[in-house]
């Protein structure tokens, strides 16, 4: 809550902080401003970066990272860590290659497959960290093992038929204009919008921040920490399902690198870890971010021995600067 | 007047009474917890019989152990970060680096374990200390400090090997993993580490000063603890651990490769987890941990050598964790009373 100090005149009025101010201690803020950079860099250094084929190829590429983020942020607002999204994406992505019809309703039909999936694996978590107490990131991490074991019964190699619809149709342009994975993200993030301002949205807020006191406040977290773990699990699903479309096949462990990548999305979108701060916008535009920046150390002639010096030094630095500016923005506050 | 535990915390110690009774009952909570997971143990290799007759004797039960000492030196340093509220993700790479480098070094000569062991302990403990000022000084979270620096360092492993570790293997690392007419050095190095590391977190002032920390950042700096020296110290024991298990894997494997500690990572963390330490910290024993490593060597041992579908066998070894922690709950004896009073209550 920003507001400045009262004056002593008996008409004092409490106003918000000036948006400067508000907008440092935003870390969606920060993850803009990194994304900026890189765009410059990415510009500099390759020829046709800005024409609309290489954008939506970056778009792409970062739609299911994106997805997953935005479900891992709404278990990492809760205070938990959700280690199962590796396990659900490979999980989905090989349903919907063994199991997606062709054509649109095809296609529907798969990503209904993979909600529902990824919904059932986030109901039992959530079941399990609310109402029997038990650690988030033990038993996300059993999950996502019992579930890398079901897909590897599904398909144990490379394979699926994947329906041309999906391959073509769901990375591709609306009109030539609009990239297809743009449009999932933005209703996707609408979604959130309204889910936000709803109870169950203010509660997550509430929870995450300080749990005994939203208990305390009448806020249901054992339902708000459920329903949380389930949403995760349905954008978990439709990240297996838009990797299916981008990647053509099903393969058992296509989940695994995302486990941590996940994470560093978040982190870059300056959703904090400890809870009650942050939101999806950030973790969409931090996946962006962490896609872009390979295509940008690919471009610059970075040895790929090297890319993993940098992911990891631009993961600190946006999250040290994200603390900083955070902090700085709060000098006013006043505590109770 | 009945009080319903808030959702939020853990009921610590729920005293409705009734003391417990007999001689489990009465023992450590830790110290229960690190023996029901051997007693797991027992009886995963004891029903393992059935596989055939190489299985379930005494002589696999060994193999199993000695196995296990690499999950258990990583889960030691592991377990003093997650007591003091973080995590390390980046032992994988130190492991790896550090096997990497007694390749190198100490490959080939016996008398360079002399100079080499202490220099690779003491740099990956200065790259753990690294982690450790982030997270402590600068206010990094854990996750996101190791993440990124086990990430660093795979690149910068990945770099000056060029994608190929040279070196040879090293006959004296090799020695500890010998069996000898008394038995092999490791097993009595085991014993000897896990008694050393349970004294150092129960009985010295450091290890008492880390319990403080995790428990209660804000009150451990109201009292005066280094709160930032401990933290630092802590995470360098972690990457020094993670070092140590690279070096010991060269002796066993006599040879290394740059994923080596992959698959250390995550079992680290679910070794400790399951032993009964908290992940927000201030609680847990590193017998749990030891025995939580040797419980997951176990099973992946075991379930590895079932003649079914990798899938069925990866299922296996998640459900067997699964129940594991479900199992070691700690409100369980509060569940088991409540559930028997339920029908007692008014509506």
């Amino acid at each position: 809550m920003n507001h400045s100090l009262p004056s002593a005149d008996s008409n004092a009025v409490l106003r918000p902080d000036p948006w400067y101010r508000r907008a440092l201690g935003d870390g969606t803020t920060i993850i803009v401003v990194i994304l900026a950079v890189l765009m410059v860099i990415f510009a500099a250094t390759q020829s046709d970066a800005l024409s609309a084929m290489v954008l939506t190829d970056i778009l792409n590429n970062s739609l299911p990272l994106a997805l997953a983020a935005a479900g891992g942020t709404l278990v990492v607002l809760t205070r938990g860590f959700d280690l199962s999204v590796a396990g659900v994406v490979s999980l989905t992505n090989v349903l919907v290659a063994v199991h997606g019809g062709s054509g649109p309703w095809g296609a529907l039909e798969g990503a209904a497959i993979a909600m529902a999936a990824g919904a059932l694996v986030g109901a039992i978590n959530g079941y399990l960290v609310a109402y029997w107490n038990l650690q988030s990131i033990a038993l996300t991490l059993a999950t996502m093992i019992v579930c890398s074991g079901v897909t590897l019964l599904i398909l144990d190699a490379p394979g699926g038929d994947v329906s041309d619809f999906m391959t073509y149709a769901m990375t591709d342009r609306i009109g030539h204009l609009v990239p297809v994975a743009l449009v999932i993200a933005g209703v996707a993030y609408a979604i959130w919008r309204v889910l936000r301002r709803t109870d169950w949205g203010v509660g997550l807020y509430a929870t995450g921040a300080d749990e005994t006191a939203a208990v305390l406040a009448g806020v249901k977290v054992k339902r708000v920490k459920l329903i949380a773990y389930m949403l995760a699990g349905v954008c978990y699903g439709l990240a297996g399902f838009m990797l299916t479309a981008l990647t053509s096949t099903g393969t058992p462990n296509a989940g695994e690198p995302y486990l941590l990548l996940v994470f560093a999305a978040i982190a870059l979108g300056g959703t904090s870890f400890s809870g009650g701060r942050g939101g999806v916008a950030g973790s969409l535009l931090g996946a962006l971010t962490l896609t872009l920046l390979q295509k940008v150390l690919f471009s610059t002639g970075v040895s790929s021995f090297y890319t993993g010096i940098f992911q990891g030094v631009v993961m600190i630095a946006a999250v040290v600067v994200a603390v900083f500016f955070a902090r700085v923005s709060t000098r006013g506050e006043i505590h109770a | 007047m009945t009080q319903t535990p808030l959702t939020g915390g853990r009921p610590a110690d729920t005293r409705d009474g009734k003391t417990p009774t007999g001689f489990l009952g009465r023992l450590d909570r830790d110290l229960r917890t690190a023996i029901a997971l051997l007693a797991i143990s027992f009886v995963l290799i004891a029903a393992s019989r059935v596989l055939g007759p190489n299985f379930g004797s005494f002589a696999q039960m060994k193999a199993i152990l000695v196995i296990s000492s690499f999950l258990m030196v990583v889960a030691f340093g592991q377990q003093m970060v997650i007591l003091l509220g973080g995590l390390d993700l980046s032992v994988a790479s130190m492991m790896t680096l550090g096997g990497v480098l007694a390749f190198k070094w100490i490959g080939g000569s016996d008398s360079a374990v002399l100079w080499g062991v202490p220099a690779i302990l003491a740099i990956t403990a200065a790259l753990g200390a690294c982690s450790g000022i982030g997270v402590s000084l600068v206010k990094i979270p854990p996750f996101i400090m190791t993440l990124a620096m086990g990430v660093i360092l795979y690149g910068v492993t990945l770099g000056f090997t060029q994608g190929t570790p040279t070196g040879q293997p090293s006959a004296a690392l090799s020695a500890l993993f010998a069996r000898t007419a008394l038995g092999t050095p490791i097993l009595y190095l085991m014993v000897l580490g896990t008694a050393a590391g349970c004294f150092m977190q129960m009985r010295t002032s450091f290890g008492r000063k880390v319990y403080a920390l995790g428990t209660n950042p804000t009150a451990a700096y109201v009292a005066g603890l280094p709160v930032h020296r401990l933290a630092i110290a802590t995470y360098a024991m972690s990457g020094a651990s993670a070092g140590l298990a690279g070096i010991l894997m060269l002796g066993y494997v006599r040879g290394v490769t740059l994923t080596l500690g992959q698959s250390y990572l995550l079992p680290s963390v679910a070794a400790v987890v399951i032993g009964g330490t908290s992940i927000v910290g201030g609680r847990g024993n590193y017998l749990g941990a030891a025995a939580g490593a040797i419980l997951l060597t176990t099973l992946s041992t075991i379930v590895s050598s079932l003649g079914i579908a990798e899938g069925w066998r990866t299922i296996i070894y998640g459900a067997v964790i699964f129940v594991a922690l479900v199992l070691l709950r700690d409100d369980l004896a509060l569940l088991i009373r409540r559930s028997g009073f339920r029908s007692k209550k008014q509506p």
